[in-house]
């Protein structure tokens, strides 16, 4: 993975406000961390960490940081956002070493179609959307591709089914789930009101008859 | 509808509703997602309308996740009721959402498709809201500044 250059600027005023007022000036404050250096205060161009971050290797690239003088290899290793604009508010910079073996979340990419389970009116539900690998710098993948090409409906692709690259290796239980072929849903039936229990602090009125509702996985 | 079986106190006290949401802003199970824009009460009827105008879009396939609960009574005083007398009755129930919460998400389905079910889901709900997609998929860029 070749590194990309970032220049961070050292000596940044803390706190809320300064920060604020360097996010305005279309910078991002950061600190810099690791191998036993004093954490840094830094803030660094947000156009270019724009350009940083999102190239081939996305928020897992590996960054040549200049910083005065010094120069150090990093990683993002925390990204802060803002919760609405989903902007990046604030972001940490691990000092790593090209022999040392650092850990990162990477991203899942599902490459094909899977006829099969497309022809039985299913669907692909990828469960694992990042994998955990440990790995040395140069040798961390932009991302995991699986082929779902063979997919078909009741079928599971496990972690232990992801080939790994050459120096990469994953902590991950193999037997979780990656990617299931799930077979059609029945089309909604109106389900029959359930009665409420005689619960203590059940509501009564109309809305008596929406018990046991569940959040996730309907459609 | 969604309601918790069994809760400790009927009646809460309306609190307040200020600042953005400090977690669930992010998507987490899906590719898609609706996130609100300003804070509000969603009833446990718009959650099911919203899920229900999306479900129906999609026809078939798809996987839909509501990442919020409506875990909070809301009491009225009958009509033409002279005031006093206690606090009126559980009535119906709210899921709390501030800025930044991600409502539902949804997968299995391309973009466009995704966007005009959510599109019909956001008209269901009683504040703003928008349709997002998870950063680093297509062309959403993973870091935003």
């Amino acid at each position: 993975m070749a590194e990309v250059q970032l220049v961070a600027e050292p000596g940044r005023p803390e706190g809320s406000r300064a920060s604020r007022r360097l996010r305005h000036d279309g910078r991002i404050p950061a600190v810099v961390y690791g191998h036993g250096i004093d954490p840094i205060p830094v803030s660094v161009d947000a156009r270019d960490l724009r350009v940083a971050l999102n190239g081939e290797a996305g928020a897992r690239a590996l960054l040549e940081l200049h910083i005065g003088s010094t120069q150090h290899l990093a990683v993002a290793r925390q990204l802060q956002r803002h919760p609405v604009r989903q902007t990046v508010t604030h972001i940490d910079f691990q000092v790593v070493s090209r022999d040392e073996i650092i850990s990162a979340d990477v991203p899942i990419l599902l490459i094909g179609e899977a006829l099969a389970v497309h022809r039985g009116a299913g669907t692909v539900a990828q469960e694992l959307q990042m994998l955990n690998v440990k790995a040395r710098p140069a040798n961390l993948p932009p991302h995991l591709d699986i082929d779902i090409t063979d997919l078909e409906i009741g079928h599971t692709i496990r972690v232990g089914d992801i080939q790994l690259p050459e120096g990469v290796e994953s902590d991950a239980d193999p037997d979780q789930a990656v990617v299931t072929g799930q077979p059609p849903q029945v089309a909604a039936v109106e389900e029959e009101p359930e009665a409420v229990e005689g619960v203590e602090g059940a509501v009564p009125g109309p809305e008596a008859e929406a018990a046991g509702g569940e959040g996730v996985g309907d459609s | 509808m969604l309601m918790p079986r069994k809760v400790k106190y009927r009646k809460q006290q309306r609190g307040r509703n200020s600042g953005m949401a400090k977690g669930g802003e992010t998507i987490s199970f899906g590719d898609y997602g609706i996130q609100a824009l300003e804070p509000a009460w969603v009833t446990a009827r718009q959650i099911e309308a919203a899920r229900i105008a999306m479900t129906r879009h999609v026809k078939r396939g798809g996987k839909v996740w509501i990442r919020v609960f409506p875990d909070k009574p809301v009491t009225q005083k009958p009509a033409e009721t002279r005031m006093g007398s206690g606090k009126g009755n559980p009535e119906h129930w709210v899921a709390v959402v501030k800025p930044g919460r991600v409502l539902f998400e949804l997968s299995g389905v391309d973009e466009a498709l995704a966007q005009a079910a959510m599109e019909r889901a956001i008209q269901k709900l009683p504040m703003k809201a928008r349709f997002i997609v998870r950063p680093g998929l297509g062309s959403t860029p993973e870091v935003q500044v």
